[in-house]
């Protein structure tokens, strides 16, 4: 906690910088994410393999894939982006599925008798009355990847993760409680804040 | 306007769970104007083949023909904009207003803002509600009736040739569903459309329809006006169908919507 | 269309606009400076990271990589574009020659070798060496009438040495102390974890520790470092090893970096490893001061 205290300016810099990879990696994630879980929905029987997969792959030790990633990408910023993004896609794919065919399915039969497009039941009523899903499956991806990024600092990258390794590396206790609790607090206020828009974007 | 003619040729559609078809080559004919009711149990096929008619069923034999174009060679978005389509659950849709919900086809139609406005004012007031207590209701706040009200005003909000209603009254109370129905037979005469409606309740099909076609596992029993069901039954299964209950009360409701589509 | 508080449109905004907000934040005109997985690795980038922050250079760090191997191979892979190495390590680790223990020689070897080989550069060196040792208490040096390595190399069988794995293993570790001197059998061979050889030493656990002759704990009265009679062990000065096209598209890095080493001696380093050992210091804080003069 020393550290925390004696050096705020830095962990404050960190813990900016940690938010921001988080971020950046969360709406590439996204993006990727939509899609796959959207075509989930649309394909009852190939989605448990879609989703099994996803999840397979979640199980990887985070260490594992890292230390593969970096055979391919090197050492800095890209490797712990890329296992970010990769980790989150099962728990945002899965949300985006469980939102999507969670919307009740009158209203998407008579939004097709209506006459809209598959686009346009998709765009008009099903991901407007999934969002509060979406943005749940939002908030526990952010938490995961706040912690998973903490590996960024063992790999080269950046956030709170550098103060956590090199304070393994110095033998500094102080250091590591600093970004650990720095990373802890990080989570709940992104878990906190999402929840808030969860609960905004309800119909 | 003119309604749109509807005919069935030997119609067949098949479930893959089923041992046999859901739809057995039924074979139909309904005039414009007509308002035939499909009335039989649950599972015999009816909502089924309601389905067929604007494409949310595929086929797996026959034609379905309006206006003697076949629905299979159209583009089944365009086609189901100009078919009114009201179902039981109603399904409203609860991320938009009611005058949103009404104004649905209208605007994938292209209308104009304007236009669509005074269509959604037009049709809230033909079916009984206060467009400026409703307009901007959220379908979480309605009643059942009143949800199954802006149901059917949704349905028919662009004008429809042709109008399908898979049990649109099957969730109110009967004193809810006996003015709803009456309004419909109303709305329906005034706006001149084609209108194919399904129902378990012999009831609801004496009261409302110009002809009624009883289903049995996925076949045609028998397709008559109502009196003629009742005074020349053509199966055993009709005949213990519509005689079933009250035989006067029965014979009143049919000469009562006799009366009412008196030339 | 009425849509919820965060709505879709506001949402695709802020996904779009995410990529190039990350653009910006992770600067590819960044110097990448690096540093291996120990102490002293870490005072000297960052000595090296603030004086080109100071010159007005935008500094990305990579700290903390690991080995040498993992070093040199992610300066070759264009990860990092300079880190701190130390001549005798580049000599014996990356170029696999024998050690030489004279500091201008080391140093030209290496420089010319990596210029061959991998295109880096070494910039000035410091006068820094951070070469191997063993230490004894005074005590146990006025005791046993220890002064050189050829003292301890006879004396060995009658005391307890406290080292690390790698010393063990390394050609100019132990196995190379008893090739160049002969003897230096001990009669006891203890490793430790590298913070806690010291503490062995200090508490009476062993008689003789291995050491590096910049480490912070030597700075103390209570122990004394033994002699090299036999020019053993290698020059080890630091220097920044820069990639060639780092340097070649900005200048004045070494410019910068060259002003900065000389002034990085024995006793600078062993004050400022001390600082960060012993008192907990952030090494970013000791660097700094090192800067400010």
């Amino acid at each position: 906690m020393n550290y925390l205290i004696s050096h705020p300016l830095r962990v404050a810099a960190l813990a900016g910088a940690h938010l921001e990879l988080v971020a950046v990696a969360l709406a590439v994630a996204s993006i990727v994410a939509l899609p796959i879980g959207i075509l989930a929905a649309r394909h009852p029987r190939v989605a448990p393999w879609i989703l099994g997969t996803l999840g397979a792959i979640y199980t990887i030790p985070s260490l594992a894939l890292l230390a593969v990633l970096v055979e391919w990408l090197g050492l800095g910023f890209a490797p712990i982006f890329v296992a970010l993004v990769v980790y989150a896609q099962f728990m945002l794919a899965r949300n985006v599925f469980a939102g999507v065919t969670g919307v009740d399915r009158a209203q998407v039969d008579a939004a097709r008798g209506a006459g809209m497009s598959p686009a346009q039941v998709l765009w008009r009523i099903e991901l407007p009355q999934a969002m509060p899903v979406l943005i749940g499956g939002v908030r526990i991806a952010a938490v995961a990847m706040i912690a998973i990024a903490t590996l960024g600092g063992y790999v080269g990258g950046v956030g709170l993760g550098v103060l956590i390794f090199n304070g393994l590396t110095l033998h500094q206790p102080q250091m590591i409680v600093a970004g650990s609790v720095a990373a802890s607090l990080l989570a709940i206020a992104v878990d906190a804040g999402l929840r808030a828009a969860e609960r905004r974007a309800a119909v | 306007m003119n309604p749109a003619s509807i005919r069935f040729d030997n119609v067949t559609v098949r479930y893959p769970a089923m041992d046999r078809n859901a739809v057995d080559g039924v074979s139909l004919a309904i005039a414009g104007g007509e308002l035939v009711v499909l009335l039989g149990p649950s599972g015999c096929g009816k909502s089924t083949l309601l389905r067929t008619v604007n494409r949310l069923v595929p086929v797996d034999a026959g034609r379905i023909l309006v206006d003697e174009s076949d629905v299979g060679e159209l583009d089944p978005v365009e086609l189901r904009r100009r078919i009114g389509y009201a179902i039981q659950a109603v399904g409203l849709f609860a991320n938009m207003s009611v005058a949103q919900n009404v104004g649905v086809v209208p605007s994938l139609l292209g209308w104009k803002r304007r236009e669509i406005a005074a269509r959604v004012d037009e049709l809230l007031e033909l079916v009984g509600l206060d467009p400026a207590i409703y307009r901007d209701r959220r379908p979480s706040a309605l009643s059942g009736g009143e949800a199954q009200r802006i149901g059917v005003a949704r349905a028919i909000a662009a004008r429809p040739r042709a109008l399908l209603m898979d049990e649109p009254f099957g969730a109110v109370d009967v004193v809810v569903r006996t003015a709803l129905q009456r309004e419909l037979v109303r709305i329906v005469s005034e706006l001149r459309t084609t209108t194919l409606f399904v129902t378990h309740d012999v009831e609801e099909a004496f009261r409302l329809a110009d002809r009624i076609v009883v289903m049995r596992d996925g076949r045609v029993e028998q397709a008559a006006a109502p009196f003629e069901l009742f005074d020349d039954p053509a199966t055993e299964y009709v005949r213990r169908l519509v005689h079933a209950g009250d035989d006067v009360y029965r014979r009143y409701f049919a000469r009562g919507r006799e009366l009412l589509r008196a030339p | 269309m009425t849509a919820p508080a965060l709505s879709r449109r506001r949402a695709l905004g802020l996904f779009a606009a995410a990529p190039l907000i990350a653009g910006c934040a992770f600067d590819p005109s960044a110097i990448r400076v690096g540093s291996k997985n120990f102490t002293e690795s870490f005072v000297i980038a960052e000595i090296y990271a603030q004086a080109l922050e100071g010159a007005g250079m935008r500094v990305a760090r990579l700290f903390n990589l690991g080995s040498t191997q993992i070093a040199i191979a992610a300066m070759q892979r264009g990860n990092v574009d300079l880190y701190p190495e130390y001549t005798g390590t580049a000599l014996i680790d990356v170029l696999h020659l024998p050690p030489i223990a004279d500091p201008a020689a080391a140093y030209a070897t290496v420089a010319r070798l990596f210029k061959q080989r991998y295109g880096f550069v070494w910039l000035t060196p410091s006068p820094m060496n951070d070469s191997q040792a063993l230490a004894t208490t005074r005590a146990i040096a006025e005791g046993k009438g220890l002064t050189t390595l050829s003292d301890v190399a006879r004396a060995a069988p009658t005391l307890r040495l406290a080292t690390i794995q790698e010393f063990l293993a390394r050609p100019d570790g132990l196995p190379g102390l008893q090739r160049a001197y002969g003897g230096f059998q001990f009669r006891e061979v203890r490793t430790y974890d590298i913070a806690l050889k010291y503490r062995a030493l200090l508490e009476g656990k062993a008689d003789v520790a291995s050491a590096f002759t910049t480490d912070g704990e030597i700075a103390t009265d209570a122990l004394v470092v033994l002699k090299d009679d036999r020019h053993f062990w290698s020059a080890y000065n630091v220097a920044p090893v820069v990639r060639g096209a780092t340097l070649s598209a900005r200048p004045a890095v070494a410019r910068v970096l060259d002003a900065v080493s000389p002034r990085i001696t024995d006793r600078a380093a062993r004050t400022m490893n001390a600082a960060v050992e012993d008192r907990q210091a952030d090494p970013a804080d000791v660097a700094a001061e090192f800067l400010r003069g």
